[in-house]
């Protein structure tokens, strides 16, 4: 009797969240369909909730969807790609070379602060409207992050372990970098590349808002026309794609880290 | 002393900018298979001793030199740390091979040189464990069987055991008295503690001073397993804590 009275509180308990979650998500939708049926906002701009699973099915039949999902994607990996791989790169060098970080520091200090959009101009100019314009501006903004993480992740290595590869044989300087730096500095590389995983999303689809095909465009192209609903199937299909790549990163993240307590 | 494994010899070693050397002209020979403590106030530089007959530092003059060169599948020196130092993404089983690669040793023999070293250490059960996971006197012995499976001609300890609590040292010591005799290499073991000295060593050496040297270098002459609470014991500590 009284075991499984705690049962079903703990049940209860474990239920809490989801079901509240799930509460959270009907008042938002409640007080947007208010705010629909009260026009809040100026007329004609507020979809209502409730008409968002047709426009997702119009924007599919009209073969809107799935063409500017895949564009976005090659913008995403590419960028993501190129800016993960040489802000590592650079970072890594950074840290590991004073040579290389007496001769960039002040570069880096004058390049840093230029947010990745206003190079927009420039990739217009360079690769025209083009994925490749695209992917460069998403890489930028994500080669600052990967920079930052790894150039940091490196210098916190414990320098006892140094020490240590030295004296089992480990002293040249790829087996250093290979056997203790690169292991050391996992855990702050790879929340830098996570970071990028999020931040790629951000200016991707601000680049693609200036007129590169994509999601973007497609929104852009929806709220032109007074498609309000459009617009927000696409904000759902970056919230979700963005959750699939998150979470694909953190089993990946976990898979290497599962040395961590 | 023509068989000594390893000559000291007027050894000066000074950290780059500091005032004065942390010894100057010191000499100091290890036997082949002897076993050589090395007791001394806190900073008179102990672990520097150990660092340079490592090679993890260049010594300022002086030679450090070992007889005859190292049998393949063999260091000259290995390093027992204090804080362990087991690198937390590798499994024990690793963390024990750290030292193997470079060896020349084909993959079988580097696996039957690793388990052979868990076996000696008591590890066996526990090669999967990542480091977190096992007891700091555990963790100390994996960073024994780490240095153990490059079967080093001279082991070098820096005060492996003063982290641990007395029982367990007191279990580590035996253990390693007991592969010392297995393995016959030469060891070099800092330590505060002159009891622990004098219970493991053939020779205690008592370094003081500075610049430091080498002050006291006495014979052990009781045979293993030592009773603490022996009257020779007992004597053989007094007078090297006089020494200090
Ligand atoms: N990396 C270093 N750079 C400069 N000075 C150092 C360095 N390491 C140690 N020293 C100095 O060298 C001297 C000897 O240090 P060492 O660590 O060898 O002493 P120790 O005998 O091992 O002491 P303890 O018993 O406390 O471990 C000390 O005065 C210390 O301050
Ligand atoms: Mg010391």
């Amino acid at each position: 009797m009284s075991t499984s009275d705690s049962r079903q509180r703990r049940l209860a308990g474990r239920l809490r969240r989801p079901l509240l979650g799930l509460v959270g998500v009907a008042a938002f939708i409640l007080l947007w369909k208010l705010a629909y049926m009260f026009t809040w906002a100026p007329r004609g701009t507020l979809p209502d909730p409730f008409s968002i699973p047709a426009a997702l099915v119009n924007e599919w039949r009209n073969n809107h969807l799935l063409p500017a999902v895949g564009s976005s994607l090659i913008h995403y990996v590419w960028g993501l790609a190129v800016g993960t791989l040489l802000g590592f790169g650079v970072g890594l060098l950074a840290a590991s070379s004073s040579w290389f970080d007496d001769f960039h520091y002040m570069l880096a200090r004058v390049l840093r602060p230029i947010p990745p959009l206003a190079w927009v101009v420039f990739a217009i100019a360079w690769f025209h409207v083009s994925h490749a314009g695209a992917a460069f501006v998403i890489s930028i903004g994500v080669f600052w992050v990967n920079y930052f993480a790894t150039a940091a992740g490196v210098a916190n290595v414990d320098p006892r372990y140094y020490e240590l590869a030295q004296a089992f044989g480990h002293g040249s300087f790829i087996k250093r970098v290979t056997s203790i730096t690169l292991p050391g500095a996992a855990p702050g590389i790879l929340s830098g590349m996570r970071t990028g995983v999020g931040q790629a999303w951000m200016t991707l689809i601000a680049a693609e808002l200036l007129g590169v095909p994509g999601m973007g465009q497609q929104m852009n192209a929806a709220a032109g026309v007074g498609a309000y609903g459009a617009v927000v199937v696409y904000m759902l299909a970056i919230s979700l794609i963005y959750s699939i790549s998150d979470g694909l990163f953190s089993l990946v993240q976990n898979r290497l880290l599962r040395w961590r307590p | 002393m023509s068989d000594a494994l390893v000559r000291v010899a007027d050894l000066t070693f000074g950290y780059p900018g500091a005032k004065q050397p942390v010894f100057r002209g010191l000499d100091l020979n290890i036997a082949e298979g002897e076993f050589v403590a090395l007791v001394g106030g806190s900073g008179v530089g102990k672990s520097t001793l150990l660092r340079n007959v490592a090679g993890l530092v260049p010594a300022t003059s002086g030679r450090i030199q070992f007889a005859r060169p190292c049998s393949a599948g063999r260091r000259d020196t290995a390093f027992v740390f204090q804080d362990t130092r087991l690198l937390p993404w590798r499994r024990v089983r690793a963390n024990v091979g750290y030292g193997l690669t470079g060896l020349k040793l084909s993959a079988d023999e580097r696996h039957a040189r690793i388990d052979e070293t868990l076996r000696l250490t008591a590890m066996t059960d526990y090669g999967d464990r990542w480091p977190h996971a096992v007891s700091g006197g555990q963790a100390q012995r994996v960073g024994l069987a780490r240095a153990l499976a490059v079967r080093p001609r001279l082991l070098l300890m820096d005060e492996p055991f003063s982290a641990v609590d007395a029982l367990t040292r007191q279990h580590l010591q035996d253990q390693l008295i007991e592969i010392w005799q297995r393995l016959g290499m030469a060891v070099l073991f800092v330590t505060h503690d002159i009891e622990e000295a004098a219970y493991l060593a053939d020779r205690v050496c008592v370094m003081r001073g500075s610049p430091a040297e080498i002050v006291h270098d006495e014979t052990v002459a009781m045979r293993h397993p030592r009773n603490r609470n022996d009257n020779d014991f007992r004597r053989f500590t007094q007078r090297v804590a006089n020494q200090l």
